[in-house]
């Protein structure tokens, strides 16, 4: 009688355990290396130290007049803003077939939709860029769209099979025998419930282009570089705080998308 | 006048024939319930009146119009779902007036409607609400509505008990018997519950393996049922083994029956066998067990078949009791028993 108990509360003294490790590690090695990053970028000398010496937005303004900056700011917004649309456009129908759809090879289907998201970005990278020497199609604002539109599309397509295979497909015979035909049903009854797991994956999709370096170094145009990729080469050149403050621009923009999300449906069916 | 005739409905899912040739003719006004154990095909029907499921043989007509060809958002059949299929992003009010938006009604046309369909569920003051905001008792009223408004030919509904407790389930049934009267639809239930059968239908048919085994009033199928199939799936019966011997049944008690000579099977309501103490005319035997149910008393009484001989016998004065071990005389009043071919029973 006591044996087993007593395995139980040690199996979960262990899992209380693990939790509490993990959430330390997370802390560790995601929050604060952020938080570093943010405290730098009010260092008010020319160099990169921690703990800052003192409170400055000397960088910030910096920023505003590197010319060069701002334009990839802008590349990246209109890129990541385009792969957004592009994957919504292909994710939502895809999804559909893949979950509701009947045809052979189904599984082999879902699979290779899925299947960007197991691959490096770096393979898609350079496979776009061989691909594109190939048929004579180089690296461009178009070809780095579409590279990232292959990276991303994962996320929109799995966050939308999961909500649709958790509707109801009663809903659908309801319509139908309340008179709306398929499309009428779609746009009334389906993608209306589909709206919040659209937008996640559509957030996600836009926070990924945003900062996708492995992909963009590949496939972007050497004359309008993306922010991540601009930001490669400049670590490279400079190490003045600059660096620090456009990286807690991005980490505030992430949070700010993440906070939308979480107010729009809720973190945690993302997980899933 | 024939509100829906069904001739010969037919479907088969792979190997197994779900529908074998089902004829049902429902008149106008009139409420049908299709009752039947699990399995039996009796939502298959109601799905294929609605159109979510295409015979492969087999004619349904409306008002005398063939609809059997017709895809389900151009029937105009109204259907209440098991779980009540309520568009979860609708509130109750949209819910019901979904209809009558995809039809392309004027706005202030479906303004009135659907505020005198709330009116007719007593649910004007949560119009305003999501379904999961609602009760079930609730949700099952929108639905209902939401069919309603379209004032369909046909009304058919699936279960629409079932999410419901126990408690809730039975003034539901008379509520909503009273709405189908109120507005004199057609209606098609579908049930495994046979006092909810009773309760709620003008006429039964009983459905079993695909087939309708027999349409009747419930009284109708209570007394007079055509099978031991039936006798036991309506109320509770004694099926007692017996033979027919030119037109009545041989044993104590010779009961008219239109089968031919040969092994049949006599079902007695327990309500109509009557005990007397000691030997007599009818089945001897003893009594083993009783159960005081308050109006009446229950008695198993062992009189050498397989399965003890029930009778329930009103408790007023003038009525003996026995006790277990008394030796009494079972006897079937007044005739009341139906004579059937013998088979199997059903203890689904």
């Amino acid at each position: 009688m006591s044996g087993p108990r007593q395995m139980i509360s040690l199996g979960d003294r262990l899992a209380r355990g693990m939790l509490i490790a993990l959430t330390v590690m997370s802390i560790v090695l995601l929050v604060a290396p952020s938080l570093i990053v943010i405290a730098i970028s009010f260092e008010p000398r020319g160099y990169i130290a921690f703990p800052p010496s003192g409170f400055s937005l000397r960088w910030y303004w910096a920023l505003l007049e590197r010319q060069q900056l701002l334009d990839s700011i802008l590349v990246s917004l209109r890129i990541s803003v385009m792969v957004m649309v592009v994957c919504l456009v292909l994710g939502i129908p895809a999804a559909f077939a893949g979950t509701r759809g009947r045809f052979p090879a189904k599984t082999a289907f879902n699979a290779f939709l899925l299947a960007p998201q197991m691959m490096p970005g770096m393979v898609i990278g350079i496979a776009s860029l061989f691909f594109g020497a190939y048929i004579s199609f180089r690296a461009s604002d178009l070809m780095l769209v579409l590279s990232l539109s292959v990276f991303c599309l994962p996320f929109v397509v799995r966050i939308v099979m999961a909500r649709l295979a958790g509707l109801d497909p009663l809903l659908d015979e309801a319509s139908a025998n309340l008179g709306a035909g398929k499309f009428e049903t779609f746009f009334r009854v389906t993608l209306p419930q589909l709206a919040p797991a659209a937008f996640a994956g559509a957030a996600f999709t836009f926070i990924e282009a945003f900062d996708n370096v492995t992909v963009s170094l590949f496939t972007s145009d050497v004359r309008a570089r993306p922010l991540p990729v601009e930001l490669y080469y400049l670590v490279q050149f400079e190490s003045s705080p600059l660096i620090a403050a456009i990286s807690s621009l991005e980490i505030g923009l992430s949070l700010v998308v993440m906070l939308v999300i979480a107010r729009a449906v809720g973190l945690e069916r993302f997980g899933r | 006048m024939n509100q829906l005739i069904i001739d010969g409905v037919t479907k088969q899912f792979g190997a197994l024939k779900v529908l074998q040739s089902c004829d049902l003719t429902v008149e106008r006004g009139s409420v049908v319930t299709l009752l039947g154990p699990s399995g039996c095909g009796k939502t298959t029907l109601l799905r294929s009146i609605a159109g979510f499921v295409t015979p492969d043989a087999g004619r349904i007509r409306v008002k005398g119009q063939d609809i059997s060809r017709l895809p389900p958002n151009r029937r105009d059949v109204g259907y209440v779902f098991q779980n009540y299929a309520l568009f979860p992003h609708l509130t109750c009010r949209d819910n019901i007036a979904y209809g009558l938006v995809v039809r392309r009604v004027p706005k202030a046309e479906i303004a009135r409607r659907v505020s005198q369909a709330l009116d007719l569920i007593a649910l004007a003051a949560f119009a305003d609400r999501y379904p999961k905001q609602l009760s079930g008792g609730q949700q099952q009223r929108v639905a209902i509505a939401r069919a309603l408004v379209l004032e369909p030919q046909v009304l058919l509904l699936d279960e629409p008990f079932n999410a419901l407790d126990a408690q809730l389930r039975l003034s539901m049934q008379v509520e909503l018997r009273k709405l189908i009267d109120r507005v004199g639809i057609t209606s098609i239930f579908v049930t495994h519950d046979q006092q909810e059968a009773m309760a709620l239908s003008d006429r039964v048919a009983i459905m079993r393996g695909g087939r309708i085994e027999q349409i009747g009033s419930p009284l109708e199928i209570y007394d007079r049922p055509r099978s031991c199939f039936v006798a036991d799936f309506i109320g509770r019966a004694n099926l007692m083994p017996t033979q027919v011997r030119a037109g009545r049944t041989e044993g104590p008690q010779a009961i008219a029956a239109a089968l031919p000579d040969g092994p049949a099977t006599l079902v007695a309501r327990p309500e109509n066998i009557d005990l007397t103490p000691g030997s007599g005319p009818g089945w001897p035997g003893k009594v083993t067990f009783l159960t005081a149910l308050g109006p009446v008393i229950e008695y198993e009484v062992d009189c050498g078949f397989s399965v003890p001989v029930r009778a329930a016998l009103p408790r007023h004065a003038g009525v003996e009791t026995f006790e277990p071990g008394a030796l009494v005389t079972a006897r079937i009043r007044d005739e009341a028993a139906a004579v059937v071919l013998p088979g199997e029973p059903n203890h689904a």
